[in-house]
């Protein structure tokens, strides 16, 4: 058979700028690069001598969908820097901010840029002439986790009320009560959404991945927890640099993440799903078994199950933490800065958003670390398209690279954090 | 939608991030729009999230969208494109700095039935959209013009008789 090289220049869908080279030779695939060529963006960078106060703002830039995520590992690293550790009240309301940046970043996922592919429509805007329910359904969750961040967080893009030792203003309980209501009807359209991906056209297809995740003793993650593995990682997550590394790779600007020992792992809603699903309440790992799912999923293209039964447990959780809710005496605790260095880990919708932060005696920042999950997916994303497309090589290349591309999206990437889009060309030789 | 012989409902919706060089028109142009608009008629802003524009336009007869236009050689130049006579040209409006642009929203919006029958862009010709950076001269030398079409465009939508 000919060499062949298929090429998708812009890959459509994600969140950034990307492509994706894919090398055909003798019928079998020998290269497949996603090429991240948006530019660096230097955060870390200008960071430096920037004082601790001004993280939690400067890094929800990173992100428009998941800004919450940058936050809370900011103010965890910050807080376990200054040796702060805001409980109670505090702890529920980044618990329940959280809540509504999944069920926004999920629901727009789910509805809007992941189901086309399984249904064959071009794009969100095709797919709701013929499944207009589900794209309505896709956004009133979506506002409903929006108005979440709103209430909590001021606005639901780059929210302004979170700070280093908790919140500049903390929400009455006649603030939240509205969005109980709201979240209920959420609820309810989110088991819907479980049972309607359920049912889609899925590829016969797994991968052995070693799935990493935050693990809680009591809960399932969001904010604290240790860093552990389904091959045997259980470490504090001051530790993540003993086990995994980021390496440069001269195809991409985003940096590559794996395990020191072993290479490609696997972070986001199947991980968290395959090392939690225990913590997950009774009713919603019986939907997750009726949706076919066992307590581990290792079809990336069932991600799309596994995002929709969150937004169900996510929905339960802030509506939980809702009607418990009393408002705080203090909105923040006070935090005395001093020469350090903080750790914080928190559970993106993506998977795990790492930071560290050195900091000198008066909290300015000497130097910052920040591993978003994108960068740490990216080998088993490669490593996932060498696989699907090597089941598929006699195929038409248009069907390729469509199938290359839903691939890609099951990681649902946020290609801007981790340095944005794709092209993707196949090389048949 | 509005009663017989009220005036009916309109929207102007001013689209784009302030943070982005010239993507900040829309916002100066809804600065320079107080005071201007007819009684009854509605003005938001938006710096993000184009979703949210689909369910902010249900229950309006008619919409107006400012936003800036992707560059085409005239920095400033306002462009008048008015859906019940023309399509709206991808292409124009390309420069939004998410990957779901107005254009985007207002297809899933009729995709859902729920656009407004009456839609008017009013796309300001920019320059420059890199972050950080500031408005390009000619491109906020254009937003007191833009208010004065969309505060004319308004009044006319209001009276435009329906069907």
């Amino acid at each position: 058979m000919a060499s062949k090289t298929i090429k998708v220049d812009y890959l459509t869908r994600v969140e950034g700028e990307g492509a994706l080279n894919l090398e055909i030779s003798g019928g079998r695939v020998t290269s497949a690069q996603l090429k991240i060529f948006e530019p660096p963006r230097f955060f870390e960078a200008f960071l430096r001598g920037r004082s601790y106060a001004e993280v939690p703002d400067i890094v929800a830039r990173i992100c428009g969908i998941c800004p919450i995520a940058y936050q809370m590992s900011a103010v965890h690293a910050i807080e376990s820097a200054f040796g702060a550790s805001p409980g109670g009240e505090i702890r529920v309301l980044r618990r329940l901010i959280y809540c509504g940046e999944w069920i926004a970043s999920h629901a727009l996922h789910v509805a809007m840029l992941h189901a086309p592919d399984f249904l064959g429509f071009p794009d969100a805007i095709q797919m709701a002439r013929e499944h207009g329910d589900i794209v309505r359904n896709g956004l009133a969750l979506k506002k409903a986790g929006n108005g979440l961040m709103r209430v909590l967080g001021g606005r639901e893009i780059h929210p302004v009320s979170v700070k280093a030792g908790g919140f500049h203003r903390v929400p009455t309980r006649s603030e939240l009560a509205p969005m109980a209501e709201t979240l209920k009807r959420a609820r309810d359209i989110a088991v819907d959404l479980v049972r309607w991906t359920a049912g889609l056209p899925f590829p016969e297809f797994e991968q052995d991945y070693e799935f990493v995740a935050l693990r809680h003793p009591g809960e399932y993650p969001f904010n604290e927890g240790r860093l552990v593995s389904s091959r045997g990682i259980d470490i504090a997550i001051a530790d993540y640099e003993t086990e995994f590394e980021e390496r440069q790779v001269a195809h991409s600007t985003a940096l590559h993440s794996v395990v020191k020992r072993r290479g490609a792992y696997h972070v986001g809603p199947l991980a968290r799903y395959a090392l939690n699903f225990d913590l997950l309440p009774g009713h919603v790992q019986a939907l997750a078994r009726e949706a076919g799912l066992g307590p581990v999923c290792r079809n990336p293209f069932q991600s799309i199950i596994v995002r929709a039964i969150e937004i169900v447990y996510a929905c339960d959780e802030a509506l939980r933490l809702i009607a418990d809710y009393e408002p705080p005496a203090e909105a923040a605790v006070k935090l005395e800065p001093c020469e350090s260095t903080g750790f914080g880990c928190t559970e993106a919708p993506r998977g795990i958003c790492w930071h560290r932060y050195e900091f000198d005696a008066d909290g300015t920042i000497r130097r910052v670390r920040i591993v978003p999950p994108t960068s740490q997916n990216q080998p088993s994303i490669e490593a996932d398209l060498m696989a699907v497309a090597g089941t598929i090589v006699d195929r038409t290349d248009d069907e390729i690279r469509h199938r290359c591309e839903q691939t890609i999206r099951n990681y649902d990437p946020c290609i801007s954090c981790s340095t944005h889009f794709l092209k993707l060309s196949i090389r048949r030789s | 939608m509005t009663e017989p012989g009220a005036a009916r409902k309109v929207l102007v919706a001013c689209i784009g991030n302030p943070d982005r060089g010239d993507d900040g028109i829309g916002a100066l142009v809804a600065e320079k729009l107080a005071g201007m608009l007819a009684a009854g008629a509605a003005l938001l802003v938006r710096s993000g999230d184009m979703f949210s524009l689909i369910e902010d336009c249900a229950g309006f007869d008619a919409l107006v969208c400012v936003d800036a236009a992707a560059p085409m050689g005239v920095p400033g130049r306002i462009h008048r494109i008015d859906l019940a006579t023309g399509e709206l040209p991808g292409e124009l409006l390309a420069a939004s700095t998410h990957g779901f642009g107005l254009a985007d929203a207002i297809g899933l919006a009729r995709s859902l039935a729920c656009a407004p029958p009456d839609i008017v862009i009013c796309g300001i010709e920019g320059s420059c959209f890199d972050a950080g950076a500031p408005m390009t001269p000619e491109i906020a030398a254009a937003a007191e013009e833009a208010a004065a079409l969309v505060a004319d465009e308004v009044r006319r939508l209001q009276e435009r008789a329906e069907g």
